[in-house]
C-alpha cells in the first residue's frame, strides 16, 4: 500500500481498494487511480475477495474496484459479503471485468454496484469514473 | 475446465475472435493490429526464428485461458516473447527499454489472453455470463515455433501482426 499525497481543497482523500488476481492489472489500476485529479489517500491492493475482506475490516475504504473472475473468492462473492454488512453500505463498488454479459451486469446491479467497466478499457474510462464520483459528491 | 462440450465454432465466432484481438490491442495496449494471411505469418515466424541466438527474443510464449459458461473451451494466444514484453511495457506505461521481471512478463501476457478470451466470449454471446480460469502461460522450448499452416479442425483461428511481430490466437 502506498499513499498519494495529492489533496484537493475541501475534499477528504479517497481510500481505494483494488482487487484483481493479476498483478499487472493491479499495477495498471494503481497508476490510473493515481493519475486522477482527485485527492487519493491510500491505495490498497488484494489478489482475491478473501484478502480484500481482510483489508476492508482493517481500513477505512471508500471505493472498491474489483475484478469478477478470481481464485479463492471471486468478485461477486466479495460483493455479496459486502452487501451483507451494514457498515460497508456506503462504499462505492466498481466492477472491472472481462465479463460484460447482461446477466452479470444485472447481478452486479442487485449487489449495489455503481459502475461496471468492461475490460479492455481505456485508462481514461477509470479516470472518468473517479471524476464522476467526485462530481456526485459521494465521498 | 468443465466437461460441457464447446459447440462447433461458426464463421461469426471466427470474426469475433479477430475483433476481440483488435479491441484488446487497440483499447488497452494502444497498438494497431493488422490481419495477416498464412504466407505473411510464415514469413514473420521465420523472422522470429532468425532472431534466435541473439537472446531470449526468439522464444515463444503460449498463454491459455480455459472458460466455462454456456459452453466450455479454451483460448490460446501464441506470441514471441519480445512481443509479450512490448505489450506489457505498453500496458503499464513503462519506458520502452524497461526490463520486466519474469513474473511480470508472464502475468501480463496472461492478462492479455484473459482479455482476449473475455472480449471474444462477450462478442460471441452477449447475454451469457462465463467464468475464466487463471491464465496459464508457458515459455515454449528453444527452437519451437508455431505451425504457420491454419488448423484443419473446427478451431477458430486467426493470425495477426502486432508491431511487426506475429501473433496467433485459437479458440476451441
Amino acid at each position: 500500500m502506498q499513499t498519494n499525497s495529492s489533496e484537493a481543497a475541501g475534499m477528504t482523500p479517497l481510500n481505494v481498494l483494488i482487487v484483481d488476481d493479476s498483478a499487472t492489472m493491479r499495477a495498471l489500476l494503481y497508476r490510473v487511480v493515481g493519475l486522477a485529479d482527485l485527492p487519493i489517500g491510500a491505495i490498497y491492493q488484494a489478489p482475491n475477495g478473501a484478502e480484500a475482506l481482510k483489508l476492508l475490516e482493517k481500513h477505512d475504504i471508500q471505493a472498491v474496484f474489483t475484478d469478477v473472475n478470481m481464485p479463492v473468492m471471486n468478485g461477486m462473492e466479495l460483493l455479496r459479503e459486502m452487501a451483507a454488512r451494514d457498515k460497508w453500505k456506503d462504499i462505492l463498488r466498481i466492477i472491472i471485468s472481462t465479463d460484460g454479459s447482461r446477466l452479470r451486469r444485472e447481478e452486479a446491479r442487485d449487489l449495489k454496484v455503481s459502475l461496471y467497466v468492461e475490460k479492455p478499457f481505456r485508462p481514461e474510462v477509470v479516470r472518468d469514473v473517479l471524476c464522476q464520483i467526485a462530481s456526485a459528491d459521494v465521498v | 475446465m468443465s466437461s460441457v462440450k464447446s459447440p462447433a465454432l461458426t464463421s461469426s465466432d471466427q470474426e469475433a475472435l479477430q475483433s476481440a484481438v483488435i479491441e484488446v490491442c487497440e483499447h488497452a495496449y494502444f497498438v494497431f493490429v493488422e490481419p495477416c494471411d498464412a504466407p505473411q505469418f510464415a514469413a514473420l515466424v521465420e523472422q522470429v526464428r532468425a532472431e534466435r541466438g541473439r537472446g531470449p527474443s526468439g522464444r515463444w510464449l503460449n498463454a491459455s485461458v480455459a472458460f466455462n459458461g454456456a459452453s466450455a473451451g479454451q483460448v490460446d494466444v501464441v506470441l514471441p516473447e519480445r512481443l509479450g514484453t512490448w505489450l506489457v511495457v505498453s500496458l503499464l506505461g513503462l519506458p520502452a527499454d524497461a526490463t520486466l521481471k519474469d513474473n511480470q512478463l508472464l502475468d501480463g501476457v496472461g492478462e492479455f489472453a484473459n482479455m482476449v478470451c473475455g472480449a471474444w466470449l462477450s462478442k460471441a454471446n452477449e447475454t451469457a455470463s462465463f467464468t475464466l480460469d487463471v491464465p496459464k502461460v508457458t515459455r515454449m522450448p528453444a527452437g519451437w515455433a508455431p505451425d504457420p499452416a491454419p488448423p484443419v479442425d473446427e478451431q477458430a483461428y486467426r493470425t495477426v501482426v502486432v508491431n511487426d511481430l506475429p501473433l496467433e490466437v485459437r479458440a476451441r
